[in-house]
């Protein structure tokens, strides 16, 4: 079975709007948003979607063992948590993926929050955040589209390093396995992916 | 054969066969093999899979080619391609006998093709090519592409099969549950651009059954000029007992049949889960039936990757952004010059936003290299906006270049009288079946008036039709000529206009701004004249959507030239012109003034001048941020609290009143100490965390309130933190984390204050922190920016 890493460099979404308006905090029904500020705030996004890139990368990966407190790869990698593990329970296999917006919408929101534009790079902040969260949503419909011809599909839902017991150290092995080096995305000692707005995510697949 | 199968389409649906892949799999295929290895190892298996769908039915069974192409086989380290594709050919003509047709079956490569991925568009063609070849070898009777998500690698398929081939080609791509395809297109946008390119049947396959795909049939059909196929799955796949299974049983899916039929499909057969069972029912049920022919001969309409603008009909103007055109603009030619997108891209949104339905694309200046940058342009735009492109270029190798790689089907402008244009773009826009503005000019002559205008637009389209074109393929650009120089000019403009929309009965075109050059108040003029036309029938205006005047005179226009149905646009359009603005409730009896408000609003442009009329009216600055800011700051925080305002307007409302302060400095340096001034925080995210933009609208609303606010920055060590706690001796430091492996070093940053003694309290945020874990460190929490003012206030008691 191939298991080499499929590298997307062009990620075309929708934009989730709902999504940026939520993770900002916006409540339906309850926000109150003027015609100037609303206005305002939709620049900002088009501002954001202007330098947003998205790239992806995703591997399919096979499973040595699931023991209840490890998920031991068929390339000898091991994922320590026991929730991932009993989250992949009856899976042979499993999905990676890593997504990035890039570059340089990151650099602009370092200097929007740094400088005078706070506002600005508060909005584009969220809107980097859920494109590269809905670039995640994609790759799964892409590997979803060849399981289907396989008679297999993809888990319900996905787990991501730094929740529960599933660590950020995992996203060592993550960016390792998904040579997310390839799509421009690096990673420091403490095990943050950067550029700073860029994901990744388990699945597993199911036959 | 082509022509007998199209005919034979014409009388009844035609039946395809089913799965084979699930199939193959049933009778042994391991998971992870490769399936056209598998197959050339297992021919018996193959050819009876083959063999059953001839007996259960199928005019057309399709080769086991699906992953067949250079890319798929090498993962497997196969490089035989055409070797492969020949013997499985052979294999399904075996199978298929005398009386059924074999499809060469064409997959994608699994990569995306540029402009939406990695893989350049002539290699991918090359690729497709040398599939193409092989089956060709093998003895295929006609292609099909099929399972497609990405428009562009659709078109290279279709593109090698045509440039090798004139055997009939059915193409087809797969939808999401949402009606569109994984990269956005949706069914009417493929239809129009694949029938174009020249496909000779068009539909979906995979991904759906068939409930879901009747209305990807039903919404294509008013526009197909083909054929219309569908291939659904046996339902959606369920996981039942630890297994995926399609669960949807044989008869339930020929229970679709006749719909289909009603609906339009010419071809139906069967995707993943299906098998000869299927077929046979399918076969019982409808073969035979009279089908639903193509509706149309032809169609002006033009498409993007994603979406598709039609023309013709009582369709409201067309309004065509002119804006992305390098010519006075300098910003964008410092863009292009360096081989920057952004500002394109920009511009794009934003006359999408106005209301433009396609966007014409200049990059006409010296210094580049224009075929290279329509090539970017057409990339860049391509996954930025929806809109369908109008490919403007005087220079012929750029249109040509631009049409072979834009996916969709584009408007060219333009194609005139001139024998040069004629002959190199006409074969050129029939290649990759665009649609073209026909320019009548000819002879190095601008013909002055409508009648010699029309003879050479019947000159140039007398060549068009040789080559296929219809009317529907044209717009004719009535050329507009400025009022100013000839008051006469713009009613033989409007001739051209009404002759070419009513007797010739094309789409019609003007460049409007051109009728105001040399004229004060332009907008003006450039509204009537618009709506003048529009009466006499035009379809499309080259314009700037962002130019009110403009895009108020076309809705106008169109209303009362009846294209607006119960005037719905013209009144949607205009009920969201600016209404009284919402304002946020104010919580208490506080005064509504104009610092108030300003600060409420976070009216950041405006603060400065309400700010001198306050000043100058005798306010004293410290009163204008005691009595007005801070009250309007704190009312933010109350309406934030209550989530009528969101984190923009808080933030907002933060930097308007950060902007007012430092306006007022100068006098506040003067002026005495304030109660509101409060003590020393320091505040950092902690080391090896780079995220700082929740520590730095805690610091701005510190600052806001009254805090003299030391900020470290980001990845800072507990020993700088410590060493300037020792120096400046706060009240409290703040410190920020966003990741579990960071949020420790918070820890680290306390135990060294204990250990030096430093007399000071401790507030800690970020999003993986609680206040569990605040407290187990010994530091206070705060869940934003509006709680850490009310912590540090508690904490600096």
């Amino acid at each position: 079975m191939p298991t080499q890493v499929q590298v997307f460099p062009t990620i075309t979404i929708p934009v989730p709007y709902d999504a940026i308006y939520r993770r900002l905090g916006f409540k339906r029904g309850i926000t109150q948003v003027d015609k100037r500020s609303g206005e305002e705030i939709e620049s900002h996004i088009d501002y954001a979607l202007s330098l947003i890139s998205l790239k992806g990368a995703g591997r399919r990966v096979g499973l040595r063992e699931l023991t209840p407190t490890a998920v031991v790869l068929e390339t000898g990698d091991e994922f320590r948590s026991g929730n991932l593990a009993r989250f992949l329970g009856g899976c042979e296999e499993i999905l990676l993926m890593g997504a990035t917006a890039g570059d340089a919408v990151m650099e602009a929101i370092r200097r929007d929050t740094e400088g005078e534009k706070m506002t600005r790079g508060v909005v584009m902040d969220a809107a980097a955040s859920e494109m590269a969260d809905a670039a995640l949503d994609w790759i799964a419909g892409y590997y979803s589209h060849q399981l289907t011809r396989e008679n297999a599909r993809l888990t319900q839902g996905r787990f991501s390093a730094g929740y529960g017991d599933f660590l950020l150290e995992n996203q060592m092995i993550m960016h390792d396995l998904l040579e997310l080096d390839r799509i421009g995305v690096g990673i420091s000692e403490s095990c943050i992916l950067i550029p700073e707005k860029s994901v990744t995510a388990v699945m597993g697949i199911q036959r | 054969m082509k022509r007998a199968l199209t005919d034979e389409i014409r009388e009844r649906i035609i039946i395809l066969d089913g799965a084979t892949g699930t199939e193959f799999q049933k009778k042994g295929m391991p998971a992870g093999a490769c399936p056209e290895l598998w197959c050339l190892d297992n021919r018996e298996i193959v050819e009876g899979v083959h063999a059953a769908y001839r007996n259960a039915g199928a005019d057309i069974i399709l080769t086991a080619t699906f992953g067949a192409n250079r890319v798929k086989l090498e993962q497997y380290g196969a490089k035989d391609v055409a070797g492969i594709n020949r013997d499985l050919a052979r294999m399904a003509r075996r199978a298929a006998g005398a009386g059924v047709l074999v499809g060469g079956d064409i997959g994608p490569t699994g990569r995306f093709v540029r402009p939406f991925g990695d893989l350049d568009f002539e290699e991918a063609v090359g690729i497709f090519k040398e599939q193409v070849r092989g089956l060709l070898e093998g003895g295929v009777d006609l292609f099909t592409i099929e399972t497609m998500i990405d428009i562009q690698e659709t078109r290279a398929a279709l593109i090698a099969v045509k440039e090798i081939t004139d055997a009939f080609t059915s193409v087809t791509m797969t939808y999401e549950p949402h009606g569109r395809t994984l990269n956005g297109t949706d069914p009417v946008a493929a239809l129009i651009t694949l029938q174009s390119l020249g496909a000779d049947a068009v539909g979906c396959n995979c991904s759906t059954g068939p409930e879901e795909m009747l209305a990807l049939i039903e919404a294509m059909k008013p526009w197909a000029k083909v054929p219309l196929v569908a291939k659904p799955n046996a339902g959606m796949p369920q996981l039942i007992d630890g297994a995926t299974c399609f669960t949807m049983r044989a008869e339930t899916f020929v229970s679709f049949a006749t719909q289909f039929a009603e609906k339009g499909a010419n071809l139906l057969g069967g995707c993943c889960g299906t098998t000869p069972d299927y077929i046979r029912l399918l076969k019982k049920e409808i073969g035979g039936a009279r089908p639903v022919p193509p509706v149309r001969e032809s169609i002006s309409a033009v498409s993007s990757a994603r979406a598709s603008v039609i023309l013709e009909g009582e369709r409201s103007l067309a309004i065509v952004g002119e804006r992305i055109n390098p010519t006075g603009k300098k910003d964008l030619q410092a863009e292009l010059r360096e081989g920057k997108m952004s500002l394109l891209r920009s511009m794009a949104r934003e006359q999408e936003k106005k209301g433009a339905k396609l966007l014409d694309v200049n990059v006409g200046m010296s210094e580049i290299d224009q075929k290279k940058t329509m090539l970017d342009a057409i990339g860049a735009l391509a996954v930025s906006s929806d809109l369908p492109l109008v490919i403007d270029s005087s220079d012929s190798e750029v249109i040509e270049a631009a049409l072979r790689l834009y996916p969709g089907r584009a408007l060219i402008n333009s194609i005139s009288g001139e024998r040069e244009k004629m002959e190199r773009l006409l074969p050129a826009a029939a290649r990759y079946g665009a649609m073209f503005i026909l320019l009548p000019l000819a002879g190095g002559n601008i013909p002055e008036t409508a009648e010699e205008r029309k003879k050479i637009i019947e000159e140039v389209f007398a060549e068009a039709k040789a080559l296929g074109f219809t009317k529907a393929d044209i717009v004719i650009d009535s050329l507009v000529m400025a009022a100013s120089s000839n008051l006469k000019a713009p009613m033989e403009t409007l001739k051209t206009v009404e002759w070419g929309s009513t007797i010739f009965k094309a789409n019609t075109l003007v460049g409007l701004s051109n009728v105001s050059f040399g004229m004060p108040e332009r907008p003006w003029l450039n509204g009537a004249f618009l709506a003048m036309a529009v009466s006499r029938g035009l379809t499309m205006a080259i314009a700037n959507p962002g130019v009110e005047e403009v895009m108020n005179s076309a809705i106008a226009a169109d209303l009362l030239a009846g294209k607006d149905r119960d005037a719905a646009r013209y009144i949607e359009h205009f009920s969201r012109r600016p209404a009284a603005v919402q304002k946020p409730a104010v919580s208490g009896d506080t005064p509504a003034d104009p610092i108030f408000q300003a600060v409420l609003e976070g009216n950041r442009d405006d603060m400065e001048a309400i700010l001198s009329r306050a000043l100058e009216a005798g306010g004293e600055a410290r009163k204008l941020v005691d009595e007005h800011m801070i009250p309007a700051i704190t009312e933010v925080g109350v309406l934030f609290d209550r989530r009528e305002y969101f984190l923009p307007q808080l933030i907002a409302s933060a930097e308007a009143m950060k902007k007012g302060i430092a306006w007022l400095e100068p006098w506040l340096a003067g002026a005495a100490p304030t109660k509101k001034e409060k003590g020393r925080i320091i505040i950092a995210t902690v080391e090896g965390d780079v995220h700082d933009i929740g520590k730095n609208i805690v610091a701005l609303m510190l600052k806001n309130q009254g805090y003299t606010v030391t900020d470290l920055g980001k990845d800072v060590p507990a020993a700088t933190i410590i060493s300037e706690a020792v120096r400046l001796k706060p009240a409290v430091i703040a410190l920020s984390a966003l990741m579990t492996t960071t949020m420790v070093k918070m820890a680290d940053v306390i135990d060294l204050a204990r250990k030096q003694a430093v007399d000071c309290r401790f507030m800690v945020g970020g999003a993986v922190v609680t206040k569990g874990y605040a407290e187990s460190i010994g530091a206070h929490y705060a869940k934003d920016g509006v709680e850490a003012v009310r912590v540090a206030d508690e904490l600096s008691r």
